[in-house]
């Protein structure tokens, strides 16, 4: 062989695990998921047209139309999200185990944590930019539609003769309908839910044999995890079992293992109009990288001794 | 070589596997010991399910011995910086189909720590010694088994590794593939490269092999140096060229005249299929 390869000492996770990251991301840009993009399109201007028509006064023109764009943009955002970090990221590994490339890369100098943080980043990537895409044209025709309304509601008041701080006060009050701060801290409330979905897909392939047991595992956790809060709180609260430690220690263990969606509730109230605050969201922020770290940790733990 | 520590070294590896319908474990690898010192071409032979890609996976850490070691250069197999100076070639890859032959040894190359212009170079380089600089931008999904064959080798050599560790590397392949594969590995041996290789096609092995070991049901029956074990000790033999038959009767009657010694067998030698084959395809090229 010619000159000697020079092979920085050990690499760097960092460098390895974005390499990996970005190599899966690549794989699933290839597989062409970015189509959804053009359904989400489809729905975004569709939520347009569902605006029932309520002649109570101006301040009612146009409200149900911004609401709809916001309610089936951040529905589509959870449902695409959600299926995409479940979907991809329960198909990568048992693919690479299948193929045999998890051999090749296993058999360089990388760290199974490396692997696996690698493939899960690259599916958050992927999630994060498909968001970032529905994001852009969810504000692009909210905003589009928010001055249309505003336009018409200050015309239709300055027609009915409404004085002049009024008519700024419900212009204020529907701008601050459309696009805004609250919105999209909803959607990045949604890409930590996706975030918690992809992370506990790794984990349930790291020891199941197939896709379609990954898949269907996943999404009985994610519709378990909108009740488990309810369900915890009746159990405490039913006589005694809610006054034994026992009971408390199992509701906390469960707490930390499973996820309770319930906590991103705040997206639907962000679509009622009302505000997220700063600190709701950085909570959240917390929960989603608490569950996400811990899951990618619990999957290292069975994959590190797995073997193939 | 002046290195002292051995290249691989397996001593005394056991490997079961849990089944689920016996109570009574699966010993796939039962007690073998193999020693590759540096440079050399070391063969494992044996028939399907003798545990040839089970000692070689131990070797690389996918699987974890139930007893005994490996070590690679002297470092614990288990151990991710074994990997260091190894490539890995498995039995029938895939690979990723989406991408390019140029891109897949890019992705390796940078999980080695490889980058800029030197991985550059040595993307070249490897496309060029496998012949693929023609298909190198072409994904994956398109190349033959043959060319799979010999991208997987290339991305085992990316990081320039000492060691190169091939599983059933013909397999599939067509006799001209075949041919270029065991080139490509007498090239390595060459460099100075240790390759060891399992096969059960044995000519390929006799080839290329320097030392050669046949396990069987996951035991090592014979090991040894491969001349040691393929020559027959009490016979001899004579290739002629152009001898005439009173040359021939003059040399039978020689040898029958000597007392202890006889003629086994006279004849031509053959050359094998596989040589007439490619003499014939090679002829016909224009």
């Amino acid at each position: 062989m010619s000159n000697a390869v020079h092979i920085s000492p050990k690499g760097s996770h960092i460098m390895r695990i974005w390499v990996i990251a970005a190599h899966t991301f690549t794989q699933l840009v290839r597989m062409k998921v970015f189509y959804f993009l053009a359904v989400f399109a489809v729905i975004a201007i569709a939520s347009n047209f569902f605006d029932l028509p309520q002649h109570e006064g101006p301040e009612a023109v146009g409200a149900n139309v911004l609401r709809s764009i916001k309610s089936w943009s951040l529905g589509a955002m959870t449902l695409f999200s959600v299926v995409l970090s479940v979907v991809a990221t329960a198909l990568l590994l048992p693919k690479d185990a299948e193929d045999r490339t998890l051999y090749t890369i296993l058999a360089k100098p990388v760290p199974r944590f490396d692997y696996l943080a690698g493939k899960l980043l690259g599916v958050l990537l992927l999630v994060f930019v498909s968001l970032a895409l529905m994001d852009g044209l969810m504000t692009a025709v909210l905003h589009v539609r928010t001055n249309m309304v505003v336009a018409q509601q200050v015309e239709m008041a300055t027609a009915m003769g409404w004085p002049a701080d009024a008519v700024a006060s419900l212009r204020a009050e529907t701008l601050a309908s459309g696009p805004n701060a609250s919105l999209q801290g909803a959607v990045f409330a949604v890409f930590l839910r996706a975030s918690i979905m992809a992370s506990l897909a790794l984990l349930i392939s790291t020891f199941s044999s197939s896709t379609l047991f990954t898949t269907i595992v996943s999404f009985l956790i994610y519709f378990i995890g909108h009740f488990q809060a309810d369900a915890r709180n009746i159990y405490l609260q039913a006589g005694e079992a809610g006054e034994g430690l026992f009971a408390r220690i199992a509701s906390l263990v469960l707490s930390m293992v499973m996820p309770d969606f319930q906590l991103f509730n705040v997206i639907d109230a962000v679509i009622e109009g009302q505000a997220l605050p700063m600190l709701s969201l950085a909570k959240l922020t917390l929960v989603g990288m608490y569950y996400a770290v811990f899951f990618t940790f619990a999957s290292w733990f069975i994959f590190a001794d797995k073997e193939f | 070589m002046a290195e002292s520590i051995a290249a691989v070294e397996i001593r005394n590896l056991v490997k079961e596997f849990k089944t689920s319908f016996r109570r009574k474990p699966l010993r796939a690898v039962d007690d073998v010991s193999i020693r590759i010192m540096p440079g050399e071409v070391y063969g494992l032979i044996g028939p399907n399910g003798s545990g040839k890609s089970t000692t070689m996976k131990a070797l690389l850490g996918l699987v974890a011995p139930s007893a005994g070691q490996c070590s690679i250069f002297g470092r614990d197999s288990m151990k991710v910086d074994s990997r260091d100076e190894v490539g890995f070639l498995p039995e029938n890859p895939y690979f990723y189909k989406h991408l390019s032959g140029a891109e897949t040894l890019r992705f390796y190359g940078k999980l080695c720590g490889l980058g800029g212009r030197e991985l550059e170079r040595r993307v070249s380089e490897l496309l060029a010694l496998v012949d693929l600089e023609g298909a190198r931008d072409r994904r994956l999904g398109g190349y033959s088994k043959g060319m799979l064959q010999r991208i997987g080798l290339a991305q085992a050599l990316v990081q320039e590794p000492r060691l190169v560790i091939l599983d059933e590397p013909t397999a599939g392949v067509d006799p001209l593939g075949s041919r270029q594969i065991r080139d490509l590995i007498l090239k390595l041996r060459d460099q100075g490269i240790t390759v060891f290789l399992c096969s059960h096609l044995l000519e390929q092995v006799q080839e290329v092999c320097d030392r050669v070991g046949i396990i069987f049901r996951g035991k090592m029956v014979r090991e040894g140096k491969l001349e040691d074990l393929i020559a027959i000790e009490d016979q001899s033999e004579i290739v002629l060229q152009d001898a005439s038959p009173e040359l021939l009767n003059q040399i039978r009657a020689l040898v029958e005249s000597t007392p202890g010694a006889s003629v086994v067998r006279t004849g031509k030698p053959r050359t094998t299929l596989e040589r007439l084959f490619l003499r014939e395809i090679s002829e016909d090229e224009p």
